[in-house]
């Protein structure tokens, strides 16, 4: 089974959907699931205590988890100046804090098998080091350092794990975001084309593959950076 | 329920999957040529997990001090044996 966070929309819900259209067996972790039409729990990845408790009931079915994604965001476009400092703390909880928390608690499940992908989620903001981004690029540039030092001490357990730093796809992540900021964004990428949920996918599907399994602490940026 | 000599006698044997030599309450786990790497450390601690539950507790491995040789649960047998016997203890 593969583990998917922020399930309920944007990449989250994208990659779950298409997974599943794999006839692969997902549980999506979000924290409302009730419009959910897949296997899901309810989980705050920002709350130790949640994933704990996913962490233990998926223990205790015997559950067996070949893969966890950390799609689980926030963003906020915001000078670092004028942002408030609870949104601050939302930001690094969610997206970086989140995604420990679900690597700590979910990862010895997999260590168990001595097999497993993570997959977490960078941005194409640390790349860039996008102007009204700083607090969510912090965020996310300590996922990229949290990526490299597991894969580290995961590869003893044969697990892999990889970041995708996506630039802007077109979800609700960034719909605060004008077609002349994206534009902006995406002319800096190598390949300078805005790309949709499914480039993300198929990136997850490589990194889901066995195929993929000599790469590990990798960043790997949707459209290049 | 268990008694805290048996529950001492189960981490000692798991430890001597690891370790090179008979195990005793003083056979150092970290920083030691005959103690265990990172990834036995893990694996001790998933076996420990394991029989933690079944002896009707879950033991947490989780330590701001995990990695001090002077503070550490995990610097000797002993040691481990003995913070697993205290969860045992407080969360029966």
């Amino acid at each position: 089974m593969i583990i998917v966070t922020g399930a309920s929309r944007g990449l989250g819900n994208a990659i779950c959907k298409r997974l599943i259209s794999k006839n692969i067996s997902v549980l999506g972790l979000a924290r409302y699931t009730d419009d959910l039409t897949f296997e899901s729990m309810s989980c705050d990845v920002s709350s130790y205590e949640s994933v704990k408790n996913i962490a233990q009931r998926l223990r205790k079915d015997g559950i067996s988890i070949a893969g966890l994604i950390n799609a689980a965001g926030i963003a906020s476009m915001n000078l670092a100046v004028t942002t408030p400092q609870n949104v601050s703390m939302n930001i690094i909880n969610t997206n970086l804090l989140g995604t420990i928390y679900c690597c700590q608690l979910i990862a010895p499940l997999m260590a168990r098998n001595k097999t497993g992908s993570i997959i977490n989620f960078s941005t194409i903001a640390v790349a860039l080091g996008l102007k009204g981004e700083s607090i969510y690029a912090a965020s996310k540039a300590g996922v990229e350092g949290f990526t490299r030092s597991f894969a580290r001490e995961m590869a003893d357990f044969n697990i892999k794990v990889n970041c995708i730093a996506p630039g802007p796809i077109d979800t609700d992540l960034i719909r605060g975001v004008t077609p002349t900021q994206i534009q902006k964004i995406v002319s800096q990428q190598i390949i300078p084309k805005q790309f949709t949920p499914d480039a993300v996918s198929d990136l997850v599907e490589i990194l889901l593959d066995p195929r993929s399994n000599s790469l590990s602490a990798q960043v790997l940026h949707i459209g290049g950076a | 329920m268990i008694s805290k000599e048996d529950a001492r006698k189960s981490v000692f044997s798991a430890i001597h999957k690891y370790v090179k030599c008979d195990v005793t309450e003083s056979t150092v786990l970290l920083g030691s040529d005959t103690g265990i790497n990172s990834m036995q450390l893990v694996e001790l601690c998933l076996e420990l997990e394991d029989k933690s539950l079944v002896f009707g507790f879950e033991f947490d491995w989780t330590s701001d001090v995990a990695m001090s040789r002077s503070r550490s649960m995990f610097r000797t047998a002993g040691s481990l044996a003995s913070e697993f016997i205290d969860q045992m203890e407080t969360k029966k």
